[in-house]
């Protein structure tokens, strides 16, 4: 099975240096266990960001070096229909740089990969040519899917976390590097919004009992049996849980 | 200044009961009559004191807050009647020059909060000149639309499809209906649905909107370095707490028709097969659970209250006491110092609720308290509260949970 691991061009929070996120250093870890040939892939300016994925269990990478204003999604196109990987893993969204979370889809897209969402584990399906993927959902449900090959996956929070940086292994990884001219691609499309600096707006403050249609209600002691019907008849009128037979 | 002299011969008069031939002239001086050659009516302090008391038998009180005029007062027995409750109004738009669609996620078909939100910005992006409607897009069916401010309904039976099924499905609903703007929560599926819809139409979309108005919308990028300003796109996906629910007057929530071949649910090939694992409440994280089950210093019987979590499918929490005491491990701790809740009810027993407590669950929806102490903290937050010893409660809710066979 081969399997490319997607690395984007994120920056560190408050150093602004090149640096791996954990989503992406969890997908390369959950790559890593996955087993057959595991691939870095990363379209950018610089290869920090892969030399630190290689830090936590890929052996390999390649790096596609574009200029920083160009958009990466026509080089990994090319890249992936050349290489035809069976599993291709990314992250949620990039984090210091456009940040959108469309690359993956726009990937899946191009190469007409089915693409699932916040995937939490991946492993070998019962059928050949195919892989098992548990998804996270809300409220701690899961949903295991056993998908067709070749499939995209992005990566949950939840998913087990990193394997600890080795720097030996970093040290060890290769990365096969690879120029892309800028002229034989079209640029990044110009935005029709104005970029400006960033200015920090608050949330909402969360109310209590915001929503809740009923009033409130105190018993003053009543018996223990008659507040348990209550408790129950609150908790299902509420639609928290639903307890007859 | 001068006042006009005040005549006693007549005001005597104005008081004389005419009493046809009685041997005195008989005087009723509670009387009141216009006399006062001022005009003013004459105060009569008996009458105020009688209008004034509140108490009709034994020590008399009085209320004297009453400041109004007492003229025409009867003592009592004068019922104060209310204007009857005006009717609801209801926002109608018959026509609606354009649509905005919000994607409502409403898991078990209830509205949560981020669903009232996105209906709220929505509104904010009609405007209030009721020339455009609000039209709310599920997957299953909800109650409440229409007080949570959708002008429009369309519900689409979906649950059972595959995500990129219920892209293609959205994508014909757009088509269709070309509303001026659609919508999505920046969480979850709907997030994985509004990407699937921006790439498919080819279509640009704000993602995370931070601010969101009839004329800008504005999201972060760069690692919150930078900031894209512009006029709101046709997609959009709004941030958690970045819009207020709507407020307003209840909506009319009326069906929208659309054709099934417009829009027709297809299955994803490449998926072989789909099992839904509910997640089990016992082994989930505070941050993650929905319904917290929380022992305070009101419990003593810890065995009992576990079992009693796991009867009612609630994921076990604790005070800090507790926790300090060892009762319960430190993982469980609700509060400041412990985890902050997401969930959606929190049943507190015997907990008084210090502030660092109640921070932990200030965005619970449903508080229940069973507490000893009416004067309680955690009485006031509450939306049921139970004066009562919650190691009596615990034995009487397990008991009952086991008749009804759960």
């Amino acid at each position: 099975m081969k399997t490319v691991v997607l690395v984007s061009g994120a920056r560190h929070p408050v150093s602004r240096r090149p640096a791996l996120t954990r989503l992406e250093a969890q997908a390369a870890s959950l790559a890593a266990k996955l087993g057959g040939t595991v691939r870095g892939l990363h379209a950018g300016p610089s290869d920090d960001q892969l030399r630190e994925a290689l830090g936590h269990g890929l052996g390999e990478a390649d790096w596609l070096e574009i200029e920083d204003r160009v958009d990466p999604v026509p080089a990994l196109i090319d890249h992936l229909k050349a290489a035809a990987p069976d599993i291709v893993i990314a992250g949620r969204r990039g984090e210091g740089t456009g940040d959108t979370g469309l690359v993956p889809y726009a990937l899946a897209e191009a190469l007409d990969m089915p693409i699932i969402a916040d995937v939490v584990g991946v492993s070998p399906g019962a059928g050949s040519g195919t892989v098992s993927i548990e998804q996270a959902l809300k409220k701690g449900a899961r949903r295991r899917l056993v998908v067709q090959l070749p499939v995209l996956v992005t990566i949950h929070p939840l998913a087990p976390p990193p394997s600890p940086f080795a720097f030996a292994a970093a040290r060890r990884g290769t990365i096969r590097h690879e120029r892309i001219e800028a002229t034989g691609l079209p640029t990044a499309k110009p935005s029709p919004f104005v970029e400006r600096p960033y200015r920090a707006r608050p949330k909402m403050m969360r109310q209590a009992g915001a929503g809740q249609a009923g009033e409130k209600a105190v018993l003053v002691g009543p018996t223990p049996e008659e507040a348990a019907e209550r408790i129950l008849a609150f908790l299902e009128d509420n639609g928290i849980r639903r307890y007859s037979a | 200044m001068s006042r006009p002299r005040i005549d006693p011969r007549a005001a005597r008069a104005s008081h004389l009961v005419s009493t046809a031939g009685a041997l005195r002239p008989r005087l009723d001086l509670g009387r009141t009559g216009p006399v006062s050659p001022t005009g003013r009516p004459r105060r009569d302090p008996r009458r105020e004191m009688a209008v004034s008391r509140v108490s009709s038998d034994g020590r008399p009180r009085f209320d004297r807050s009453h400041q109004g005029s007492f003229e025409g007062l009867a003592p009592s027995n004068k019922t104060v009647v209310s204007p009857a409750p005006a009717a609801p109004k209801l926002r109608i738009v018959a026509e609606p020059a354009f649509l905005v669609f919000a994607i409502m996620e409403a898991p078990g078909g209830r509205l949560t909060r981020f669903d009232r939100q996105l209906l709220g910005a929505a509104h904010r992006l009609v405007g209030s000149s009721g020339e455009g409607a609000v039209a709310a897009i599920a997957f299953s069916p909800i109650a409440d639309l229409g007080t949570a401010g959708a002008d429009r309904s369309l519900i689409v039976e979906a649950d059972g499809a595959s995500a990129s099924g219920r892209a293609r499905l959205l994508r014909g609903l757009v088509e269709s209906f070309a509303p001026r703007h659609v919508l999505f929560a920046e969480e979850g599926e709907s997030a994985d649905l509004a990407r699937r819809l921006s790439v498919s139409m080819g279509e640009p979309i704000l993602t995370d909107v931070e601010h969101l108005g009839p004329r800008q919308a504005i999201r972060a990028t760069k690692g919150r370095m930078a900031e894209e300003v512009g006029e709101p796109p046709r997609l959009m996906t709004l941030g958690e707490d970045r819009a207020a629910p709507y407020g307003g007057e209840t909506c009319g929530a009326r069906t929208l028709a659309f054709s099934e071949e417009a829009a027709p649910i297809e299955s994803d090939d490449a998926i072989l097969s789909d099992e839904f694992i509910p997640g089990d409440p016992a082994r989930l994280t505070l941050s993650e659970t929905d319904f917290v089950v929380s022992a305070g210093n009101g419990v003593t019987d810890f065995d009992h209250f576990r079992k009693l979590a796991a009867a009612l499918k609630g994921t076990p929490g604790a005070s800090r006491v507790v926790c300090d005491a060892g009762l319960m491990p430190r993982e469980a701790q609700v509060g400041a110092s412990g985890t902050v809740l997401a969930g959606d009810c929190y049943l507190a027993l015997g907990i008084a609720g210090a502030p660092q407590h109640l921070q932990g669950i200030a965005a619970c929806e449903h508080v229940i308290a069973v507490n000893t102490d009416l004067h309680a903290a955690m009485i006031e937050r509450a939306g049921l509260s139970i004066i009562q010893d919650a190691q009596l409660v615990m034995p009487a809710l397990l008991k009952l949970l086991e008749e009804r066979g759960s």
